[in-house]
C-alpha cells in the first residue's frame, strides 16, 4: 500500500466512523431523525468553503512562485469543492423537504447563494477546460481563483445579512445550543470529513501529476516508425 | 505620460470606439428593452403583478445584459494592439483602470435608459426619494459590474467560447451586486437602513478594484 492508499482508507475508517456517531447520537425532539443529516452536511458544506480557500491560496501562490504545484493544488481543491457543495445543496434539500416541506425555498438566502457560489467555481473549470495551454491554463485560473473567493463569505454571512430560514452556527465562542452528545458527534464527523477533504486532495494531486507525466510523455502510436536518414536515402 | 493620464487616455479612445461602432446603445440596449417587453407578454394582463415585478425584471435585465455591455467587443484588444500598448510603456494597471472608467460610463447610462423604459413599462410603486440613492446604486453596480467584465474578457481573452466562458463567470460573480442593488430599494419601501448594502456595493467594487490593479500584469501576460 502506498502513501496515497493509505491516507484514503483511513479517510474512508474516520467517515465510518463519524456516521455511526451521526447515527447513534440523540435526536431533535422536533424534526427527528432528519435532524441526523446535520451531522453530515454541516462538516460537508464547511469543507467546501475550505476547498475553495485552499483554491484561492494556492492561486496566490501560484501567481508568487509560479511553479506548476500550486496550479495543481488550486485545481484539484476547487474539483473537490465543487463536488462536495453539491452533495452539501443535496442534503440541505433533503432536510429541507423534511422539515421546511420543500426542497428549495426561496426563504433562505443561504441555499440560493450557495447555489451562485456552485456556479462559480463551474465557470472556474470551465476556464480551465477551455484553455489547452498549460502555462496559459494555470495563470488564468490563478486569476480567477483569486476573484472568485469574494463569494465565499458572502455565502457564509448570509444567514446574518439577511431575515432568513437558514439556522445561524449552533456550535458558537459562548457555548452550543444543542446537547453534548449531539455537539461531540458533530465534531467527529468535521474532523473526519476534513481528513477525507485533504486525503483526496492529496490523491487528486497525484492523479494531475500522472496526467502532466502522461502529456509530457512523447510515446504514441506512430513513434516507433523513424523517418529514413539521408545516407539510407544515398544508399538506395 | 503619467498613470492618470494613461488611464484617462485609454478611456477617452475606448469611448470614441464605442461611439463609432455603437455596440452597446444601438444593439445591447434595444435588446434589453425587448427583454422588459417580453415579460409583461408572458405573464398575461394582469397589472398589479406586472407592476410589482418591475425592479426585480430590471435588475435581472441589467445584470444580464450588463454582462455584454462589459464584454462588449470594442472593450477587447487584439493581440497586436496589446503588443503596442507595451512597446509604448502603457502600465497594465492603468490599462485596467481606464478600460473600467469607460466601462463604467456606459454601463451606467445603460442601466439609467433601461430604468427610465421600466418605470414606464410596469409603472412600479417606489417609495419615496428613491431617485438620488437609486442613482447613486446604478452607479455602483456599473462600476463593480465593469470591473468583473473587464477582468472575465481578459483571462477568456483568445479562447474560441469567450462570450459564453465570460458570461459564466460574470453572471454568478455579480451576486453582491444584484443584491446590493436590489435590497437598497426594498429596505427604502420597508422604512429600514440602506448604508449596509451601499456598503456591500462599495466593499465589492473596491475588492474587485485592488484585485484588478494588483493582478494586471499577470492579466496582460495571460491574455497573450
Amino acid at each position: 500500500m502506498n502513501r496515497i492508499q493509505i491516507l484514503l482508507v483511513t479517510a474512508g475508517a474516520a467517515v465510518v466512523t463519524g456516521l455511526w456517531f451521526a447515527f447513534t447520537s440523540p435526536v431533535d425532539r422536533l424534526q427527528g431523525e432528519f435532524s441526523r443529516i446535520v451531522n453530515i452536511h454541516a462538516p460537508i458544506m464547511w469543507v467546501a468553503f475550505l476547498a475553495f480557500g485552499v483554491t484561492a491560496l494556492a492561486s496566490i501562490m501560484w501567481l508568487i512562485r509560479k511553479t506548476p504545484r500550486w496550479d495543481r493544488v488550486g485545481e484539484a481543491s476547487a474539483e473537490l469543492g465543487v463536488i462536495f457543495t453539491a452533495i452539501g445543496l443535496f442534503t440541505g434539500m433533503v432536510w429541507g423537504q423534511a422539515v421546511w416541506g420543500r426542497a428549495w425555498d426561496w426563504g433562505d438566502a443561504r441555499l440560493a447563494t450557495t447555489a451562485v457560489m456552485f456556479f462559480v467555481y463551474l465557470g472556474y473549470l470551465a476556464l480551465r477546460r477551455a484553455t489547452p495551454d498549460p502555462g496559459m491554463k494555470a495563470r488564468r485560473s490563478a486569476i480567477l481563483g483569486v476573484v472568485a473567493v469574494i463569494q465565499v463569505p458572502l455565502v457564509y454571512f448570509s444567514v446574518y445579512l439577511f431575515r432568513t430560514l437558514h439556522q445561524t452556527p449552533s456550535i458558537r465562542p459562548d457555548g452550543a445550543t444543542m446537547p453534548r452528545e449531539m455537539v461531540v458527534a458533530l465534531l467527529i464527523n468535521f474532523a473526519a470529513v476534513t481528513y477525507l477533504f485533504f486525503a483526496l486532495l492529496l490523491a487528486r494531486i497525484e492523479v494531475a501529476r500522472a496526467e502532466e507525466r502522461l502529456a509530457g510523455d512523447p510515446a504514441l502510436a506512430g513513434d516507433a516508425v523513424k523517418p529514413p536518414r539521408l545516407t539510407e536515402v544515398e544508399d538506395v | 505620460m503619467s498613470f492618470r493620464h494613461q488611464a484617462l487616455e485609454i478611456a477617452r479612445v475606448d469611448l470614441r470606439v464605442e461611439r463609432r461602432l455603437g455596440d452597446v446603445m444601438r444593439i445591447v440596449l434595444p435588446f434589453a428593452v425587448v427583454g422588459l417587453l417580453v415579460f409583461p407578454l408572458a405573464l398575461g394582463v394582469d397589472l398589479a403583478a406586472i407592476s410589482r415585478i418591475g425592479p426585480a425584471v430590471f435588475w435581472a435585465l441589467g445584470i444580464l445584459f450588463g454582462t455584454q455591455v462589459a464584454l462588449r467587443q470594442a472593450a477587447h484588444d487584439r493581440p497586436e494592439k496589446r503588443d503596442l500598448y507595451s512597446l509604448l510603456g502603457v502600465d497594465p494597471a492603468a490599462r485596467f483602470v481606464g478600460r473600467s472608467l469607460s466601462g463604467s460610463v456606459l454601463m451606467t447610462a445603460f442601466l439609467v435608459v433601461l430604468l427610465v423604459a421600466m418605470l414606464v413599462l410596469y409603472t412600479p410603486r417606489l417609495p419615496d426619494g428613491w431617485p438620488w440613492p437609486l442613482l447613486l446604486v446604478l452607479l455602483l453596480t456599473a462600476v463593480g459590474l465593469t470591473e468583473l467584465g473587464t477582468l472575465a474578457g481578459e483571462v477568456t481573452s483568445g479562447l474560441r467560447n469567450r462570450t459564453a466562458l465570460a458570461s459564466l463567470i460574470v453572471a454568478p460573480l455579480a451576486l453582491p451586486l444584484v443584491i446590493g442593488g436590489s435590497q437598497t430599494l426594498e429596505s427604502m419601501a420597508h422604512d429600514a437602513g440602506i448604508l449596509p448594502w451601499l456598503m456591500l456595493l462599495v466593499a465589492t467594487d473596491l475588492a474587485l478594484a485592488v484585485a484588478g490593479v494588483a493582478l494586471a500584469r499577470p492579466l496582460e501576460e495571460a491574455s497573450r
